[in-house]
């Protein structure tokens, strides 16, 4: 599991990835998600991830819709057409920035 | 997998809520995400209280109110981008206003007075405020929030206080004194003792106490800024010169009257002149050693060089607290009333021989307004410009008294 450091750095780029990639998720769904998509290597706090998605709501990159689940009421999370470009946005940014690192830290695969 | 029952669920919301989530829709987020955990991972029904307590944790470091800290603050601050745009164009802006009203006093173009209010309002009232918040928001220590927090109410205090100074508007000394007290007697001891504290800020603590209190002495000097030598001594030269022309005129028109048989008529001119200077001069050394500041055999170039300027001390002299003139002045203005009377019944009756004691239209706080003779002349007006006016009146007395002759 990496640390938390790492993380924090990404949380928006993984929530809005995921969400630009499914319709609708909910926070639980998007924690499950990611813990299963990284084989447990990731596992997002709850403590980090609800300010980001009220945050991002309230920028209006992502929007919600209110669903009755049995007793009690369940939040959907989609990605709104001004988060789909700040998404490609973050995508890229994270994938220049990996390559960055690879260089900085001589990380490059190497020729047999 | 099973269900959470209704009292189950109302448990668990009603425990999130104690917990300090006040947000309705953070608790509805936390109670799904909390029932999902629980009905995918408890095993045995009977331990719902106990499961529930086990994976409490998982959602905080210290306790479950971060979140709601954490989102508040993000919400907060969901506008930090427009916050920052504004924070750079509005400092630009006030800069470059301040800047070019600035040129335009210089070269004693108009607008100047309209781009520094607008300069120092944006400044004080957007560019601080937001960059004091962002500051702040930055800092994690309470008394670094504080120290931000005194800075900025000096700096706004200090701006608006150079802008009321540039305008000669009222309160200009008091909100200057009031950010000058902040700054040496909240800010100054705050920083300092705080930052000496540490090892680490030590050395620039004391560097920039030094500076501060540098920067502060500068502008205590310029509290009470008077006019340049070269002002003063034009304003000198000026009573001078009228005070010469009056005792010049005067002799002439004494040797005038020795050398000429004086008819009664002109004998009563010269009473009722000499009568007016001399009261005039009694009060014109009644303001000079009101204004003396205690000292004691001061000539009137001495008080014009040294409390020439002084804007209080004429009108505190000549008028009393609800703005009329004292007796004293009022007294000379019926002698001059009564003189002009006498000149125009046996000299003349031109009216450009004849005192000029009408009221007056002036540009005043209510557009214009008419305002009376001993207003225009003594109120509100400098030291030195009185004791010049005084001067003035005298040989505009002797020259109508010479022209009688």
């Amino acid at each position: 599991m990496y640390s938390s450091e790492l993380i924090k750095g990404t949380l928006k780029t993984i929530i809005l990835k995921l969400l630009s990639v499914n319709d609708k998720l909910y926070g639980y769904e998007i924690t499950q998600m990611v813990k299963e998509l990284t084989g447990g290597k990731i596992q997002l706090t709850e403590g980090a991830l609800y300010p980001t998605l009220h945050a991002l709501e309230a920028q209006g990159i992502l929007s919600t819709e209110v669903v009755n689940v049995g007793n009690r009421i369940r939040k959907y999370y989609s990605i709104t057409q001004t988060g789909k470009k700040v998404a490609n946005d973050k995508v890229d940014e994270f994938s220049e920035f990996i390559g960055t690192m690879m260089d900085l830290l001589d990380l490059k695969p190497k020729l047999v | 997998m099973f269900v959470l029952k209704d009292e189950q669920i109302g448990f668990i919301l009603e425990d999130i809520r104690r917990n300090g989530i006040v947000t309705e829709a953070l608790q509805q987020d936390l109670l799904d995400h909390i029932c999902c955990v629980i009905e995918t991972e408890m095993l045995d029904e009977s331990n719902f209280e106990e499961f529930y307590r086990s994976i409490l944790p998982r959602f905080f470091k210290r306790n479950l109110r971060e979140i709601q800290e954490e989102t508040t603050l993000l919400l907060t601050f969901k506008n930090y981008y427009a916050m920052k745009k504004i924070l750079l164009i509005s400092g630009a802006f006030s800069a470059i206003t301040l800047l070019i009203g600035a040129f335009l006093k210089l070269l004693f173009l108009p607008g100047a007075g309209f781009l520094f209010v607008v300069a120092i309002i944006s400044f004080s009232f957007l560019f601080l405020p937001l960059l004091s918040i962002l500051r702040v928001r930055e800092q994690k220590e309470n008394k670094n929030k504080i120290i931000i927090g005194i800075a900025t109410i000096f700096g706004v205090l200090i701006c608006l206080a150079t802008l009321f100074k540039v305008m000669h508007w009222p309160f200009a000394n008091t909100m200057w004194m009031t950010s000058l007290a902040i700054l040496f007697f909240v800010f100054l001891p705050v920083y300092f003792f705080t930052g000496i504290r540490s090892s680490e800020t030590k050395t620039n603590t004391i560097i920039s106490s030094i500076l501060i209190l540098t920067a502060g002495g500068l502008l205590f000097t310029l509290t009470n800024l008077k006019a340049s030598r070269w002002t003063d001594e034009s304003t000198y030269t000026s009573d001078d010169r009228l005070r010469v022309a009056a005792v010049f005129v005067s002799e002439q028109n004494q040797i005038a009257y020795t050398t000429d048989s004086i008819s009664p008529r002109r004998k009563e001119l010269q009473v009722k002149a000499n009568s007016i200077c001399s009261r005039i001069d009694q009060l014109k050394a009644g303001l000079i050693q009101f204004s003396s500041h205690g000292e004691q055999g001061l000539s009137e170039p001495q008080i014009i060089r040294n409390y020439g300027t002084s804007l209080n001390f004429a009108t505190a002299f000549l008028f009393e607290q609800d703005g009329k003139a004292k007796p004293d002045l009022m007294a000379i203005k019926k002698e001059l009333v009564e003189f002009n009377a006498f000149v125009e019944k046996q000299f003349s009756k031109n009216p450009s021989v004849l005192l000029d004691l009408n009221d007056v239209f002036r540009f005043g706080e209510k557009d214009q307004e008419v305002i009376s003779w001993e207003q225009n002349n003594f109120d509100h007006l400098s030291v030195a410009v009185t004791l010049r006016n005084f001067n003035q009146l005298v040989l505009n007395i002797r020259l109508v008294e010479a022209t009688c002759i």
